[in-house]
């Protein structure tokens, strides 16, 4: 069932998906980012990591609940704005992202569901790139129960082999995709099948960073909770929205209505991305403010994403990529915190 | 089937009344939908939005009991609530619940129950009080300590004095004034100047963080132990469904694991609120 | 050359002599071999002290830190902090001071020569070295930059790797400094203000074209705010992140304030966002370059800041951050400025 498909024929593939918007990642000024692919023969999924991750893509950074606007009898008019138009097919998702999602699920899904997200997620179709040498400098997947080859939240897995990619279809919604473009594909042959678990078995060696025995992390976090550790590592913290934004598990959003006229009103209530590391995220109208210095902020994060998030869902809410340590502007990194956190003696 | 969480439901305003003027001004609103609605538990608060400004976060005040319309009582502290301040009877608005969890008033039924609240703080536990009154039989004593910081900022002033004939009703405000004949100071000093029993009894505060704290100290003072004692606690709120990851307090997030807590389990979270 | 053991010497002498509360310097990260800020109370501490082509970052920003901090305690030790910078930061500090931010005894200044070369680009060096990870980089002799990589070591033009603005540098030696390390030596600036001047020749229609496209790349991450020491506004008029709250502010005030920007990154809000600020960093703005290191998206965000500090040289005479005791641009003038747009 699994498949080979050379990379002269990859545009023969995205030439096929006329139904779907396709992303796939795209160097624009040095920096890497998931963008919607225009030309299909351009695209090269020779490319280490994205800055923004795949999230932004079943969850971007704005969008649209509704539409208000007065009606004629001193009331209002609400048109719900659910996302349409053609379903995603994202390329190139490491599985750090892919794993991101299924977590990023966990919070939109449960009893009361996101509309908005799930309309999105369950249309979307995420081809993943295994990872044959870690993307970055920082990767430590493997230290938070992910892996450079994971399938975690995935539809299809690609698995780079030299001149042709091993293609594994995961998902029904993966062999739809892969059957849409038939004859491009062929059948893979189990030599190929070795080399990709030879590669998938390699890669598991060469990530150059790990966060080691934090199963009681959760539980030491919680002693940790008034302590002026969190003073100490948060010192340097020039609380900007860059560690939350570009993280692929974090879910934080703010709503607003966006007014567009006043008279008679109308306008829309939009969503967007938000961070509790912004010093107002968590301030009261009163102007008291629970969390009112960087120390509780950076606690909120490394509590969030190694204890609460655990406690909820038995799962870190952190998939190694990376993305925090390497583009803090003030080198802050969540690897040393949590060691420390492990390290940490009252 | 199950409908856009995050779309508001219409609904009229029925009525408006004062309940204290000036800066801090306090107004009640009940509201009936214009369409099929929903149900509460005491407890439970309900988004309001109004279309431009945004949206706040609001306990249901109202008995579950009383059908006709919720009430709310809203404080006017910023954008949103000034915006609601400005609503007229007839004027339509969104609302979106109920959301959170309630009081375990099944559990209470032969119980003895005490109210201690302060300012704003009685909104939030009428519906219990006014749910046990429309049940009384199956409730045991019934008491209110109440207070507010001068008379004029005392909530459901017309309601307290019907309540009187009802149930043992103590109220109090923080400095003398030369009419008022009841006890003066805090909520809390007056819990412990009538010293109500704690056996076989409930106590739920509401009010400021500081009149709460004080409260809860005052209560396990005179008997109660943490598990007797109920709160109701607030947070910044954006989606009221647990997603928007902001008004959590440890794991729980307030407008669905919350608001209402016992002493004894909210001790046990991070004392971040 | 700045020595090292200098350094450490003066960080530990002025620990030791309790004359500082803490110094704010820069550290080595040993595993990627750049240097990130640190914050030193301990007179044993000052091994961790670092002075390479790596230190980038402004740690004038720290010193905004602390006077909210100060502000929070209810009895703040009023000892100055120690801060080590470089010419360009040392400006900042210069700002602070004729803003009245802070007081000259709030600082123990530290200054280091930035001498012939200035500091890297880290996107310039991984260029250059296509994929090698460097493990250290000192500053060399004849104005190279030694860098080691797991290949080995080699010898790198500085001019090379340096960050545009070390190449349009007016002040490679701390302008103010209560000790200064390194050698005063001249550096030529043939092009103060050339990056700003590659834009001016583009039409007005290109240049539109091109600042709506990098513009558009904005996720409102505010790292270039958050990491200038100058934007130290507790309410920033482009995006409120703080309100001077106080149990006195009545919902009136609250629901009077005007929300100039929707929190959305569109083009609209972000060109808002972004010119708003270039324009309040005119005539202060030192060209640390460090809001345009700190994004994500690689926008050329110091050109904004630049063509304003061109604008206050050319229409005012106005040089940005020498002098404590001058005030700042826009509360004070001269006879002789521009007035043609008065009618």
């Amino acid at each position: 069932m699994d498949k080979i498909l050379a990379k002269k024929d990859f545009s023969r593939w995205l030439e096929a998906l006329g139904a779907y918007d396709v992303y796939a990642p795209r160097l624009i000024d040095d920096v890497w980012n998931y963008e919607l692919a225009a030309d299909p023969k351009a695209i090269s999924l020779d490319y280490p990591q994205t800055a923004i991750p795949a999230k932004k893509i079943v969850f971007p950074q704005r969008e649209f609940f509704f539409e208000f606007h007065e009606a004629d009898t001193d009331g209002y008019e609400l048109k719900e704005l659910l996302p349409g138009g053609k379903p995603a097919v994202i390329f190139g998702v490491r599985p750090c992202e892919g794993k991101a999602v299924t977590l990023t699920d966990l919070v939109f899904g449960g009893e009361i569901k996101d509309d908005y997200y799930w309309k999105r997620r369950n249309s979307a179709v995420l081809v993943g790139l295994a990872c044959a040498s870690p993307p970055s400098a920082n990767c430590f997947c493997l230290s938070v129960n992910g892996s450079p080859h994971s399938k975690e939240g995935l539809d299809v897995l690609l698995t780079d082999l030299g001149d042709h990619y091993y293609v594994e279809a995961l998902t029904d919604k993966g062999k739809k995709l892969v059957s849409e473009a038939g004859a491009v594909f062929h059948e893979a042959k189990p030599g190929d099948k070795k080399a990709a678990e030879k590669i998938h078995a390699d890669s598991e060696k060469k990530l150059s960073r790990e966060l080691k025995n934090i199963k009681d992390v959760p539980a030491k976090l919680k002693g940790m909770f008034a302590s002026p550790f969190w003073d100490d590592e948060s010192m340097s913290c020039i609380r900007c929205g860059i560690c939350t934004y570009l993280c692929p598990t974090c879910h934080c959003f703010d709503i607003n209505d966006e007014v567009e006229s006043q008279s008679p009103l109308a306008g829309r209530r939009v969503r967007t991305w938000d961070t509790c590391q912004f010093p107002d995220f968590t301030m009261h109208s009163s102007g008291h403010n629970p969390r009112p210095d960087k120390a509780a902020r950076l606690r909120q994060r490394i509590n969030h994403k190694f204890q609460y998030f655990v406690e909820a869902w038995q799962n870190y809410q952190c998939t190694g990529c990376g993305r925090c340590i390497t583009l803090c502007p003030v080198g802050i990194d969540i690897i040393k915190v949590v060691e420390k956190v492990r390290d940490h003696v009252s | 089937m199950s409908a856009n969480v995050y779309l508001p439901k219409l609904a009229q305003v029925i009525s408006v009344k004062d309940e204290v003027g000036g800066v801090r001004a306090i107004k009640t609103f009940r509201t009936k939908f214009l369409a099929e609605g929903f149900t509460h538990r005491c407890g439970q608060c309900a988004m309001l939005s109004v279309f431009g400004k945004g949206e706040s976060m609001i306990s249901i005040s109202s008995s579950p009991l009383v059908t006709d319309y919720l009430q709310f009582s809203i404080l006017k502290m910023g954008r949103v609530t000034s915006a609601i301040h400005d609503l007229e009877v007839g004027s339509i608005i969104g609302i979106r619940g109920p959301y959170g969890n309630a009081f375990p008033i099944e559990s209470w039924k032969g119980k003895n129950i005490l109210f201690a609240g302060g300012g704003i703080g009685l909104a939030p536990i009428w519906s219990v009080l006014q749910t046990a009154l429309l049940q009384k039989k199956d409730y045991g004593d019934l008491t209110l300590i109440y207070g507010a910081r001068t008379s004029p900022d005392i909530v459901f002033k017309e309601e307290l004095r019907d309540l009187k004939s009802k149930m043992t009703v103590h109220l109090s405000i923080d400095v003398a004034e030369p009419d008022w004949k009841e006890f003066v100071g805090f909520v809390a000093q007056n819990i412990l100047d009538k010293k109500p029993s704690a056996v076989n009894t409930i106590a739920i505060t509401c009010g400021p963080p500081i009149m709460i704290k004080t409260c809860i100290k005052a209560l396990s003072e005179i008997g109660f132990k943490d598990e007797q004692i109920y709160t109701t606690v607030e947070n910044k709120m954006k989606c009221g469904i647990g997603k928007c990851g902001r008004c959590n307090i440890g794991r729980h997030y307030v407008c669905k694991d919350g608001p209402v807590y016992s002493w004894a389990e909210l001790r046990q979270l991070p004392q971040e609120y | 050359m700045v020595k090292h053991e200098d350094l450490k010497a003066e960080a530990k002498k002025l620990l030791e002599s309790g004359t500082i509360k803490y110094l704010i310097a820069y550290e080595r990260n040993a595993r990627d071999g750049k240097a990130i800020p640190v914050f030193i109370k301990k007179p044993e501490e000052v091994d961790k002290i670092t002075w390479d082509p790596t230190c980038f970052h402004n740690l004038v920003r720290f010193v905004v830190d602390e006077k909210r901090r100060k502000a929070r305690q209810k009895n703040p030790d009023t000892r100055p902090v120690g801060v080590v910078v470089k010419g360009c930061d040392s400006r900042a500090l210069v700002i602070l001071l004729q803003e009245k931010f802070i007081d000259r005894k709030d600082v123990r200044i530290i200054g280091v020569s930035c001498e012939t070369t200035g500091v890297i680009d880290e996107r310039k060096l991984a260029k250059k070295l296509k994929g090698q990870k460097a493990k250290n980089i000192e500053f060399g002799p004849d104005e190279n930059f030694v860098v080691t990589t797991e290949e080995g070591t080699v010898n790198l033009p500085a001019s090379e790797i340096m960050a545009d603005r070390c190449l349009e540098c007016i002040a490679p030696i701390p302008v103010i400094s209560d000790v200064l390390f390194g050698e005063k030596t001249k550096r030529s600036t043939p092009h103060p203000f050339g990056s700003v001047d590659k834009i001016e020749t583009l039409s007005f229609e290109d240049r539109w074209k091109f600042w709506s496209e990098q513009l558009e790349k904005c996720v409102r991450c505010y790292g270039c705010r958050s990491v200038c020491p100058m934007c130290y506004c507790d309410e920033c008029v482009a995006d409120t992140i703080t309100f001077a709250v106080t149990p006195d502010t009545t919902a009136d005030e609250k629901a009077l304030k005007i929300k100039w920007l929707d929190k959305s990154p569109v083009i609209s809000e972000n060109i808002f966002y972004h010119m708003v600020r270039a324009i309040h960093l005119a005539g202060r703005c030192i060209d640390c370059g460090e809001c345009e290191r700190a994004c994500p998206v690689n926008i050329p965000l110091r050109m904004l800041n630049k063509k304003l500090e061109k604008e206050a040289k050319l229409l005012f005479g106005y040089d940005v951050g020498f002098d404590p005791d001058k005030p700042a641009l826009i509360s004070c003038f001269r006879d002789e400025d521009p007035g043609d747009f008065i009618r």
